[in-house]
């Protein structure tokens, strides 16, 4: 193996306290106290790539925060049709609205890579979101973040420049 | 005080009615106490606008009375309106707290009353009360549901009858009038306006109305509009 892909596996640790990635990720660069809280909150897991993390409609379970891989966020039609919101990378967290409104999922969440994913049960969230205050607003500057893009996307899919365009973006 | 516009003005939040059943204004003691010397009281007509898409953030605005239409617009002048704002819902919320430029723009429907809280206030203020940051996160997260919603509703409908149809389904369900065999519900927007709301033109609206009403479905009263046929305007809102 190369030094270069072990770095990559060492980059990437079971606990949070010791995961080199984390100052530059939003959420996970948080104070010494609330990493330690969310360090024993959260369950890792390694999914193969076209794992579903959660459905839409289904009730929100909990966060799952993204440590490697990515994963494509859509929207389907009853009749199955898919429309892709956007693909969220290394470091996001999905599953952060439906779970803070206490709503089913608007969107379905599927891994296009082979990925660690860190889940925390949305009863445990509310709490640690209470407890610590520097975590809610690193969440509340993600959820501005993903409006931001979610309107971006109304945008996109609503006033199309032209048809062939709007044709395109369905997959 | 009864302003010209037949508002009745609430100037102090602590002695709010209304309060308590607010998503965003039911604050603890202390974190309303701050919030109440930091905003601004104020009353826009009809048909004021409030901030403009690509705007710098000054701050959000916390409806409390009347209903604020939020929409984006194309290059080429077309209008597409994202919601209505309901009293009670903060508006600018993300681009505040982002420091990016307004994402829609808002245009008050009624006589409406707003607070308005400077953007660096709002943000020291969110620092100092976690109460308010957690409520801010749950305004968030509704906003953002309603956005995918939308882009599903936009990008995957079929025809602009079946996105007709959903919303008078979705209007007369916001009105608890679900259960009801045949749900009433009160036209407050023009076809141009609905049309905005659906992605098509003035025509194509005022022409499936027309169809509607023609097939027995909806039967209008002056401006409040009575669904016949639910069990039709289903089928309709789920053709696909």
């Amino acid at each position: 193996m190369s030094r270069y892909y072990r770095s990559m596996e060492s980059a990437i640790h079971q606990s949070c306290l010791e995961c080199l990635e984390r100052p530059d990720r939003v959420f996970c660069d948080m104070p010494a106290e609330a990493l330690k809280d969310f360090d024993e909150l959260k369950s890792l897991s390694r999914y193969p790539r076209g794992t579903v993390l959660f459905r839409e409609g289904h009730p929100a379970r909990g966060i799952f925060v993204l440590c490697q891989g990515r994963v494509r966020l859509s929207v389907s039609s009853e009749s199955g049709r898919r429309l892709t919101l956007r693909i969220a990378g290394p470091g996001e967290v999905l599953g952060l609205s439906a779970s803070l409104a206490d709503s089913p999922h608007e969107m379905m969440a599927e891994l296009l890579d082979n990925a660690q994913v860190a889940m925390v049960k949305r009863k445990d969230l509310l709490r640690f979101l209470r407890d610590h205050r520097e975590a809610c607003l690193q969440v509340v500057n993600l959820l501005s973040r993903d409006l931001h893009t979610a309107y971006d996307r109304v945008r996109s899919v609503g006033l199309p420049r032209s048809r062939r365009s709007r044709a395109l973006r369905i997959h | 005080m009864l302003s010209p516009y037949g508002l009745d003005i609430i100037e102090s939040c602590l002695t709010c009615k209304t309060r308590t059943e607010r998503l965003f204004c039911d604050l603890p003691a202390s974190a309303l106490q701050a919030f109440e010397n930091i905003k601004y009281a104020t009353a826009y007509p009809k048909g004021a606008v409030l901030f403009v898409e690509g705007q710098a953030p000054r701050g959000i605005f916390v409806l409390c009375k009347g209903r604020v239409k939020l929409s984006i617009c194309a290059p080429d002048g077309k209008t597409l309106i994202v919601k209505i704002a309901d009293p009670g819902e903060v508006l600018g919320l993300s681009a505040s707290v982002s420091g990016k430029p307004y994402e829609l723009t808002a245009e008050t429907v009624d006589p409406c009353q707003v607070n308005f809280v400077k953007r660096e206030d709002f943000l020291r203020f969110l620092k100092e009360h976690p109460d308010a940051c957690f409520k801010v996160a749950e305004q968030l997260s509704e906003k953002y549901n309603t956005a995918c919603h939308e882009v599903r509703s936009l990008g995957l409908s079929h025809s602009a009858g079946e996105k007709l149809a959903r919303l008078l389904l979705e209007w007369s369900s916001r009105n608890g009038e679900t259960a009801k065999q045949e749900p009433r519900l009160k036209l407050a927007l023009t076809h141009e306006e609905i049309a905005q709301m659906i992605g098509t033109s003035r025509e194509t609206v005022t022409r499936l109305f027309g169809d509607l009403k023609k097939r027995q479905i909806l039967q209008t009263k002056g401006s409040t509009l009575v669904i016949r046929n639910k069990a039709a305007l289903k089928l309709l809102a789920s053709n696909n």
